[in-house]
């Protein structure tokens, strides 16, 4: 069954690999050129394609944090700590490319590397919220407690997803709108290397997920073992 | 094309910054184990000594 397992892993690592690379010749050459007045600007439109699924891996991540910590307050087995946790680090990981990745879309774009408008704000305010839970984490030594506080932080942290969602249609952010009522940035021939892109990082955020998660059981295993030479 | 190659570069260096991360720590768990392993293969020989 482990071996099985195994096989699964490599497996799907290859497999998000290979999506990687399909997804990096679609963003880079195979998407069709925006239709933008400067080479800079066009250059700089496909910047977004990696740019939203990262924020989408980010979102994703920050829900999966939310049901393992409701799930370990419920059951508390560990399982579900173990999966909050490896989740909150990867989703804080992603939305720090987010941050990094839209900070130089701008710079084209708007002429500047940052504006503190609500989009922006908020994007900033819940990576370092994340952070906190992962500081916190670092912070308390018995484990039970840990487990428990950060599923309690875990879920309410994940207020900030919905609002960083909806920051765009709420307030007249700078930041631009890509799916709403009035049609999206987006042109037909564009949506295609969009979603496929959205796909490669799902498909790359489970990968990384099972990896962690494993990391952590070994790291459990070891505290098992210590535990026993020391009684 | 700069800024692209920047946005891309920033963004794949932050990626394997995590992957690079999960490697160094499964090898400090990797060594703490094997470190254990020969740990608990000595302790039953101390004792035989004794």
């Amino acid at each position: 069954m482990k071996r099985q397992n195994n096989n699964l892993l490599v497996g799907m690592t290859a497999l998000s690999a290979a999506m990687v690379l399909v997804a990096l010749y679609l963003a880079l050459v195979g998407a069709p050129e925006a239709a933008l007045s400067s080479e800079t600007g066009r250059y700089a439109q496909r910047i977004i394609y990696f740019h939203i699924a990262t924020a989408w891996v980010g979102f994703l991540a920050f829900f999966v944090t939310f049901i393992g910590g409701v799930v370990y307050l419920r059951t508390q087995r560990r399982a579900w700590d173990i999966l909050a946790l490896s989740s909150a680090e990867i989703g804080t990981v992603f939305m720090l490319g987010v941050l990094v990745s839209g900070s130089i879309w701008a710079k084209p774009a708007w002429g500047v590397w940052w504006v503190w408008d609500e989009r922006l704000t908020i994007s900033l305010i819940q990576f370092l919220i994340y952070v906190g839970y992962l500081m916190l984490r670092a912070s308390v030594e018995d484990p039970s407690r840990r487990a428990r506080f950060a599923a309690v932080y875990g879920i309410v942290a994940f207020i900030s997803v919905p609002i960083n969602f909806i920051a765009i249609r709420l307030w007249r952010t700078q930041h631009p709108l890509m799916f709403g009522t009035e049609g999206g940035g987006l042109s037909d021939n564009m949506m295609f290397a969009f979603f496929f892109c959205l796909a490669t990082f799902t498909v790359w955020y489970a990968t990384l997920m099972w990896h962690r998660m494993r990391l952590e059981r070994c790291r459990d295993d070891v505290e098992q073992v210590k535990q026993k030479l020391l009684d | 094309m700069w800024y692209m190659v920047a946005a891309y570069a920033v963004l794949w260096a932050i990626s394997f910054g995590l992957v690079f991360s999960m490697i160094l720590r499964q090898r400090r768990l990797d060594a703490e184990l094997q470190a254990l392993r020969l740990l608990v293969e000595d302790e039953p020989r101390a004792g035989s000594r004794q």
